[in-house]
């Protein structure tokens, strides 16, 4: 095995060791050991909190995902196809990129209440605009002579978005996605343990009130599990897929 | 069935300038003219690709269907030639006949990368056709090929226009031996803003006036 594979398999144990010595040289509530971290999480596991619970965040992460990513990827394909509607729209994006996550869910939560819908939006305001940026660089690039042979052949609407647009634009999309998830799974915590009674930032937020560090540990690498899990199962096989045909012309050089 | 009437500086068009002619069915046109001289353009806006082209200027025939061969293949490499010949309207029945026109037989189900050059021009070759065009443009179809591959390709295409006596031909090339194995009409762009020169060949009058 070469020395980049085996490095890859340092830091973590490495890490996990450190944490073990530690906890156990300073004996305190405040950092239990990774075997205390694990019972917990076993028992939130058994007990049927953390289905639940993480069932409810992931719902809020979905949900939010999929609005956020088709709200910011058309509003990025009409401000990169469209100088007038850039101009227009450019001033508003930086203000709400700027504009801080904390600051949208409470003037939300404000507005509208604790109520679910105001949760979801909080998040969806706060990851528009980053879709949107991002698209909008991809539909910048987009070929501009495969645009004409696309009006050569008379592509309708759909084709052209279909056939020409999503394959160049995919790589675009894909770095939203990451980011995306990233960002928004990290939102929905906030938003949660801000005003909602349930969810795995709910749960935070209880176990902060009683310094139960175990539980806020056991919680996190729960999701960081599953979070994990998606690039995995999801987003890796989708990319495989999606990109198969950029090998043909390094086969066949 | 294409009339040019462009007035290009009347337009404030950036390269062209005054350039008037007809296309018939069945002409089979080179295009010559130095590099930079505006063949391209010219082709272009005949497509209607050029935007700054008023369409007044460039009349056609109601639906006349054009097929453009550019100078790269701008076939979608994430699309097999299959699923390239169909987007623009081929049939699927028809697809592997195309391709065989064009000597890419059982190459249908390969993406456009995996060809050499001079297959996946001519695969882009089979995706003019599929259109069944009226008028098919050709854009230096014999650029970076070496002697074999132009004959080859020469003959193909001079195959492809006796098989569709209806077809007319616009070719832009710099090379006088690809009008002589494959035009009945030569023009000639020259100047700076561009006019078109009707040339006539030693054999003879041209088949048809420019204007």
């Amino acid at each position: 095995m070469s020395a980049t594979r085996w490095a890859s398999w340092v830091a973590l144990p490495l890490t996990l060791a450190l944490w073990a010595g530690l906890a156990a040289g300073l004996n305190t509530p405040l950092l239990p050991g990774p075997a205390q971290v694990l019972e917990v999480g076993w028992q939130i596991l058994a007990s049927g909190e953390l289905a639940q619970h993480l069932g409810a965040t992931l719902r809020r992460v979905a949900i939010a995902f999929a609005l956020a990513m088709t709200l910011g990827t058309l509003l990025g394909l009409g401000m990169g196809r469209s100088r007038l509607f850039n101009a227009f729209c450019d001033p508003l994006l930086v203000l709400f990129l700027n504009l801080p996550a904390l600051v949208t869910i409470i003037l939300l939560y404000v507005w509208f209440g604790l109520v679910e819908a105001a949760a979801v939006l909080a998040v969806v305001v706060n990851k528009v605009p980053n879709v949107a940026v991002t698209l909008r660089e991809g539909a910048r690039a987009l070929d501009p002579r495969l645009e004409q042979m696309a009006d050569v052949y008379g592509f309708g609407r759909w084709r052209r978005l279909v056939h020409v647009w999503l394959p160049q634009l995919f790589p675009y999309w894909m770095a939203a996605t990451r980011s995306g998830l990233a960002l928004i799974w990290k939102i929905v915590l906030v938003v949660e343990l801000l005003g909602r009674s349930d969810g795995v930032g709910f749960q935070l937020h209880m176990a902060f009130q009683v310094f139960d560090v175990a539980a806020i540990l056991a919680w996190s690498l729960a999701f960081i599990a599953v979070v994990q899990a998606i690039e995995w199962l999801v987003l890796q096989p989708v990319e495989r897929r999606a990109t198969r045909w950029r090998e043909a012309g390094v086969a066949h050089a | 069935m294409l009339e040019l009437a462009i007035d290009g500086q009347g337009a404030g068009h950036p390269i062209l300038g005054r350039l008037e002619a007809r296309i018939h069915p069945g002409d089979r046109i080179c295009l010559l003219g130095s590099s930079g001289v505006g063949k391209t353009t010219l082709l272009n806006a005949i497509a209607g690709l050029d935007r700054s082209m008023p369409a007044s200027m460039i009349r056609r025939q109601a639906g006349l269907r054009i097929g453009y061969l550019f100078q790269e293949h701008r076939l979608l490499p994430w699309r097999t030639l299959r699923q390239n010949l169909a987007l623009v309207g081929a049939a699927p029945a028809r697809i592997d006949a195309l391709l065989a026109q064009v000597g890419l037989q059982g190459c249908a189900d390969k993406l456009p990368d995996q060809l050499s050059l001079g297959m996946a021009r001519r695969a882009a070759l089979a995706r003019c056709l599929a259109v069944e065009p009226d008028l098919l443009l050709l854009d230096e179809p014999f650029a970076s090929l070496d002697a074999p591959r132009v004959q080859e390709l020469r003959a193909l295409i001079a195959a492809v226009l006796d098989a569709r006596p209806g077809m007319a031909m616009l070719c832009v090339t710099h090379d006088p031996r690809d009008a002589e194995a494959l035009a009945n009409r030569r023009w000639q762009l020259v100047g700076k803003p561009a006019a078109l020169v009707e040339v006539r060949t030693e054999a003879g009058d041209p088949v048809r006036d420019a204007g």
